[in-house]
């Protein structure tokens, strides 16, 4: 009878190093011998650990403060340095005047992987300046529980309205609902300067740095 | 059938056809921005510019241009041939027509590209055309450079408003003139004209006119770009994250061709734009036509009801089924509905005269309107001609109100919540409804049925002139509603009876064969 | 008498579920605590509590408070398909389990009160020549057969069930239920996975758990718990008489409880936590606590079983009495009551370093995959523990027919059994005292691309986030 042999035999030609596994002999194969010295390393630890407890050796990381470097940080007493690109909570920008930077124009919405912006837009009343040249969003909401903090909507946004510097982690709460963040509470944020603004400026018809001229009909 | 030859490829055409719509017949696009099939060519957008050879022997026409030398650094004479627009050049037999394949098409259509968007705002983010414009597609297509002139572009009017429905933007208007000629041609009343010239050229409307009518949506829909958009869809949506239905609009019997575009994500109807059917409605529509999308949402019936408290679905029909506990055959009266589907109808005509055996049938629906000789019909119910040959006995709902005066009929079933009388009467009957929309029988009805709309289930209708249509299903049916005929199916087997349907197609096959005036319309159709 | 009686369930209820319940909640704490003095690690230390102006940190053993706090402020979230009724059920089913099965476990040797005075004579000890008790209790058995002369019994135990360990069986067969409904009323892929592979593992193990008891139950020649812990305390320990059947309860208990090395069913990595996938809030809190009351009530059983329960080496109920054989090298006489509530705090001391080396066990194993955690279970644990049974009979067949000089020798190897456990515990005892006098050298390093960028960054101690 022709014995089947699983896995299949590589071919002789493969060029490959065996790999070496551990005998399956009884010792290995009952596990106990190696449960005891794994059980006995942590014991040796825990033991010198407690002996430096009861010694009063180990210093206290909250009160005394470990040394510089350690891996372990005591968070909101200390912080690590967030890298310069972090992304954080999301905000809304605003321009120099305190309005809203965002048009409304759903770039950011389409980009996110997740869907988790949702905008209303409005239209400026009638009199407004910007009323036939830009929207606003009347609501502008960020699922951060959604959010996978990719920064797409960033990168798609072309006024530069929504930013994730604010340097802030998502926190928890103790229900989603919390987690919804609409627009007011989009626009409250700061960013790590301080400001609401960013350092994109933007070049609003009558500023001197505004590349055409003038927006009035001229003829 | 004459035939030219464009690109080689060799097209037919009828006698009086120009190039464009020869080719466009063909499947093949010439660019355009200004010409439309509907419409009369102006030949102004200069974008479907293409070179005619001339035949063998024929002296071609060509223009004398000057060209620069690269080696030298001067400008030098040069002649190349002198393109013609395909919109407004006949086609001829043997015509010759190079397109795609010649050099110098290729090169007038990127200077005309360049040209449109030299003062064009480029504010796609915020402009609602964004996605469906053709200054994208054909910049992506034909231009792909980027803006060369470094003046200020010319400002112009923007949120002009044209009337209670149309918003302009001067800034984005290539100034085809789809707008001035579809109100002066189709709708018959020339409201909108240009002023000024060259760059400062705009659309206007006539000194103490508004843009009002019933076609004020079309000149939205035939605007290539986002010059013109409408007060309802503006802003509320961004057209990618919309997806279409091949639906019909169910504001009268007409039966026009629509798209409904609906959101899927939140299973929301957005809009509706005319589907292109030469039977039926050629490239357009009415304004009330066009809002009728809303009906999708608007005016819903969604949960079910038992004397105006709502219920659920299966308590609604253990109500019904108390209502016609003993009740005698002679006294139960159908209610066929215009407004609802040819399955719809065919189920609750099953119901009433096979199943139970009634011979009291009648049809209710919306009351006539206004009607006017382009496309706006008097009936305002869809369906009313494929009621007619489900039932020719039908009687109208105002023999329904005498009958149930003098006590022959009791109990009624009814599809459709609409009425075109005054049906206060019937009150004293027990009243079962199956309707997908509020209306005077559902506030009378004891018990409510919750039926999907047109927009969420497939259906067939029948127009005022015997054309059979279908329209596709675009939403996920809305609140607890189901389609009507299995909540007839449903009713039927509430009150006891064995329906013999239970699948969309096997009604479907029950329904009479297409005949061969139905034949165009199923070409239609496959289109 | 009825209401006595009564009011001695109570007191024993008590005593057994808060002993459960607090143990539990000192164990979510010590299995953090543990891991960090393990690893080297700072451990929790956040809760604090401050009183008098002065800041308690306690070594965060205020964590289980303050988690207890959190579970029921937090949002109690129910998945909008889930099935809303055994949605609910499963996190009770499987705490509910737990405790109806400490019902059963014995932790202490019946008292002979004398008929239930208020005041009962405790103190009054009369020895007789060789330092018996002369009126009180015998040395073996209890009470119950003795109650002529007025004593009566008050068995510590809240349910003293003939059944025994076939009820506790019963009833920890039935905490599948729990992981099982939980997993799939909670309308999640993830969940039902983890539900799925938490009723194959349990059932799996369950087998083993059993097998490995009939052993000793031949042994001990009963089921109920009190009688097996009354063998210990007359021959020798379980631990000695069924060595490989101690390994592999142990074994199958700790995959009974599903933690680490077999906590499959809630694998992060793979099945994000398994069958409380969608449980927050005090709902997952009960699934939580439930794993370490099932810690708690599985060291019992050990402990019961194979650790002598209540036992200590040489105590007897008449008091200590050190002998081999029939050399009898010290007797004290001490009174019953003290000699059983001595029991009872060596019961549950024994039980509290159980738990205390499960969680070393936890700390110190990887997990397994998920065939090889059923291979194990199926082709060495339930072969292991049906070979036990089998060695065990032969072994039982030989003794008995070897005749009365076999049995002399067994009853001498118990002893010595008594005095290694005793001798153990001194030097253990003593070991740890001595080894906290050794010195303490302190090592850091600076593991970690984060550590580093933070120790070059001069420390996170001072500086404000940068971001």
């Amino acid at each position: 009878m022709a014995t089947a042999t699983f896995p299949k035999k590589p071919a002789d030609h493969i060029n490959a190093k065996p790999v070496e596994y551990a005998p399956h002999d009884l010792e290995v194969k009952s596990y106990l011998p190696e449960i005891f010295r794994g059980v006995g390393v942590s014991m040796k630890h825990f033991f010198e650990n407690t002996r430096e407890i009861v010694r009063g050796k180990l210093p206290d990381p909250v009160l005394d403060r470990y040394d510089d470097g350690i891996t372990t940080i005591s968070y909101p007493e200390q912080k690590r340095p967030y890298p310069e690109r972090f992304r954080g909570v999301h905000r809304l920008t605003t321009r120099t005047d305190g309005s809203m930077r965002c048009v409304a124009c759903l770039c950011c919405s389409t980009a996110c992987p997740a869907q988790c912006i949702y905008i209303e837009a409005g239209e400026y009343p009638p009199g407004d300046k910007r009323r036939g040249y830009e929207k606003y969003p009347v609501k502008f909401v960020v699922d951060e529980l959604r959010c996978i903090f990719c920064g797409y909507c960033v990168e798609a946004c072309p006024c530069d309205a929504i930013r994730m510097d604010t340097g802030m982690h998502a926190v928890p709460y103790d229900s989603r609902d919390q987690f919804i963040y609409d627009r007011d509470l989009l626009l409250s944020f700061e960013g790590r300067d301080g400001s609401h603004v960013t350092a994109n400026a933007r070049h609003e018809p009558g500023d001197p740095t505004h590349p055409g001229l003038t927006r009035e009909h001229s003829h | 059938m004459p035939t030219f030859k464009l690109d080689g490829k060799t097209i037919p055409f009828e006698p009086g056809d120009s190039i464009i719509k020869a080719a466009e017949r063909q499947g093949v696009e010439i660019p355009h921005y200004c010409w439309h099939p509907g419409l009369s060519s102006p030949a102004n957008c200069r974008m479907c510019l293409v070179e005619l050879v001339p035949k063998p022997g024929q002296r071609p026409m060509m223009l004398d241009v000057l060209e620069l030398d690269e080696a030298t650094g001067q400008y030098r004479p040069a002649q190349k041939p002198k393109l013609q627009p395909a919109c407004y050049t006949p086609a001829a037999e043997g015509l010759e027509v190079l397109s795609d394949t010649s050099p110098h098409v290729t090169q007038a259509r990127h200077d005309v590209q360049e040209r449109l968007l030299l003062n064009h705002p480029v504010d796609c983010p915020i402009c609602d055309q964004s996605g469906e414009c053709k200054l994208q597609d054909y910049w992506l297509e034909h231009d792909k450079s980027g803006k060369r002139m470094r003046d200020e572009p010319v400002h112009k009017s923007k949120g002009v408003e044209f009337g209670p429905t149309i918003v302009y933007d001067g800034e984005r208007c290539v100034m085809c003139t789809r707008c001035i000629r579809f109100m002066a041609e189709v709708a018959k009343d020339p409201v909108l004209d240009m002023r000024e010239r060259g760059n400062l050229n705009e659309i206007t409307v006539g000194p103490g006119r508004q843009l009002d009518g019933h076609y004020t949506f079309m000149t939205e829909h035939v605007c290539p770009v986002g010059a013109l958009t409408t007060k309802d869809f503006r802003f509320k949506a961004r057209v990618w994250f919309l997806r279409t239905a091949a639906s019909l609009c169910q504001g009268c019997a007409t039966g026009c061709n629509a798209h409904l575009d609906y959101d899927p994500r939140y299973n929301k109807a957005y809009r509706f734009r005319p589907r292109d059917n030469e039977q039926v409605n050629k490239y357009w529509m009415c304004d009330e036509g066009m809002l009728s999308y809303r009906e999708a949402h608007d005016g819903r019936v969604l949960e079910a009801s038992v004397r105006g408290k709502p219920a659920s679905v299966s308590e609604a029909l253990a109500a019904a089924k108390d209502l016609f506990a003993g009740v005698a055959k002679e006294s139960v009266a159908i209610v066929l509905g215009a407004q609802h589907s040819l399955e719809d109808n065919w189920a609750l005509r099953e119901l009433g005269t096979v199943l139970m055996d009634s011979r009291h049938v009648y049809v209710s629906g919306r009351p006539d309107g206004y009607e006017d000789t382009i496309l706006v019909h008097r009936d305002k119910n869809s369906n009313t001609q494929g009621v007619k040959t489900l039932a020719p006995g039908a009687r109208p709902l105002s023999a329904l109100l005498g009958d149930v005066a003098s006590g022959a009929v009791t109990h009624v079933i009814a599809l459709g919540g609409a009425a075109p009388v005054d049906a206060g009467d019937l009150e004293d009957a027990k009243l079962v409804v199956v309707a997908a929309h509020e209306g005077p029988l559902t506030k009378l009805a004891t018990v409510v049925l919750p039926a999907t709309s047109w927009a969420e289930h497939a259906g067939t209708y029948v127009n005022a002139r015997g054309l059979k249509q279908v329209a596709e299903a675009a939403l996920e049916p809305l609140g607890s509603s189901r389609t009507a005929w299995s909540l007839v199916a449903a009713l039927a087997s509430a009150l006891g009876y064995q329906p013999s349907w239970s699948k969309l197609r096997q009604i479907r096959a029950q329904l009479t064969a297409p005949t061969a005036a139905d034949a165009p319309a199923a070409a239609a159709l496959a289109e | 008498m009825t209401a006595t009686l009564l009011l001695a369930t109570i007191v024993k209820i008590l005593i057994m579920v808060m002993f459960v319940l607090n143990l539990a909640a000192i164990l979510t704490w010590a299995d953090r605590r543990q891991s960090s003095m393990i690893q080297d690690r700072v451990g929790p230390n956040r809760a604090v509590i401050k009183i008098f102006g002065k800041e308690l940190r306690l070594a965060g053993l205020l964590h289980p408070l303050a988690d207890g706090l959190k579970f029921f402020t937090k949002e109690d979230f129910m998945p909008p398909n889930a099935d809303r009724l055994l949605f609910t059920l499963a996190p009770i089913m499987a705490m509910g389990m737990v405790f109806t099965l400490v019902a059963t476990i014995p932790f202490g040797d019946t008292i002979c009160l004398h008929q239930f005075r208020l005041f009962p004579d405790f103190w009054h000890v009369h020895t007789g020549p060789h330092g018996e008790l002369l009126d009180g209790v015998e040395r073996w058995g209890t009470c119950a057969a003795d109650s002529r002369n007025g004593y009566a019994p008050l068995e510590l135990v809240v349910a003293p069930l003939g059944v025994g360990i076939l009820y506790v069986f019963a009833m920890s067969g039935q905490g599948i239920i729990g992981a099982a409904i939980a997993g799939w009323s909670s309308d999640n892929k993830f969940s039902l996975m983890g539900a799925l592979r938490a009723a194959s593992q349990m059932v799996s193990y369950e087998v083993t758990l059993g097998m490995s008891l009939v052993g000793a139950m031949m042994i001990y020649g009963t089921v109920r718990l009190d009688d097996m812990v009354r063998w210990q305390q007359e021959h020798a320990w379980g631990i000695f008489v069924q060595p490989l059947a101690f390994f592999l309860f142990f074994a199958a208990a700790v995959a009974e409880n599903k933690r680490i090395p077999f906590d499959l069913p809630e694998a992060e990595s793979e099945l994000v936590s398994g069958y409380f996938t969608e449980y927050a809030g005090m709902k997952f809190g009960m699934f939580y606590f439930a794993e370490y009351a099932e810690v708690v009530t599985g060291s019992m059983l050990l402990v019961t079983i194979f650790l002598g329960g209540w036992a200590l080496p040489f105590f007897h109920r008449d008091g200590l009495l050190v002998q081999f054989g029939d050399t009898t090298l010290l007797r004290v006489a001490i009174p019953h009551v003290f000699v059983t509530l001595l029991g009872v705090l060596a019961f549950f001391g024994k039980v509290i370093v159980v738990c205390w080396i499960q969680v070393f066990v936890r700390w110190s194993l990887p997990r397994f995959r998920y065939d090889q955690l059923m291979k194990l279970g199926w082709r060495l644990l339930l072969p292991a523990s049906l070979a036990n049974i089998l060695v065990t009979g032969v072994v039982w067949l030989a003794v008995d027919k070897a005749g009365s000089a076999a049995s002399d020798g067994l009853r001498i190897a118990a002893d010595v059994t008594q005095a290694v456990v005793a001798m153990a515990m001194t030097y253990l005892i003593g070991r740890g005292v001595v080894g906290m006098f050794g010195t303490v050298t302190h090592e850091r390093n600076i593991i970690g691309t984060s550590a580093g960028i933070a120790a070059r960054r001069g420390g996170t101690k001072t500086e404000p986030m940068q971001a």
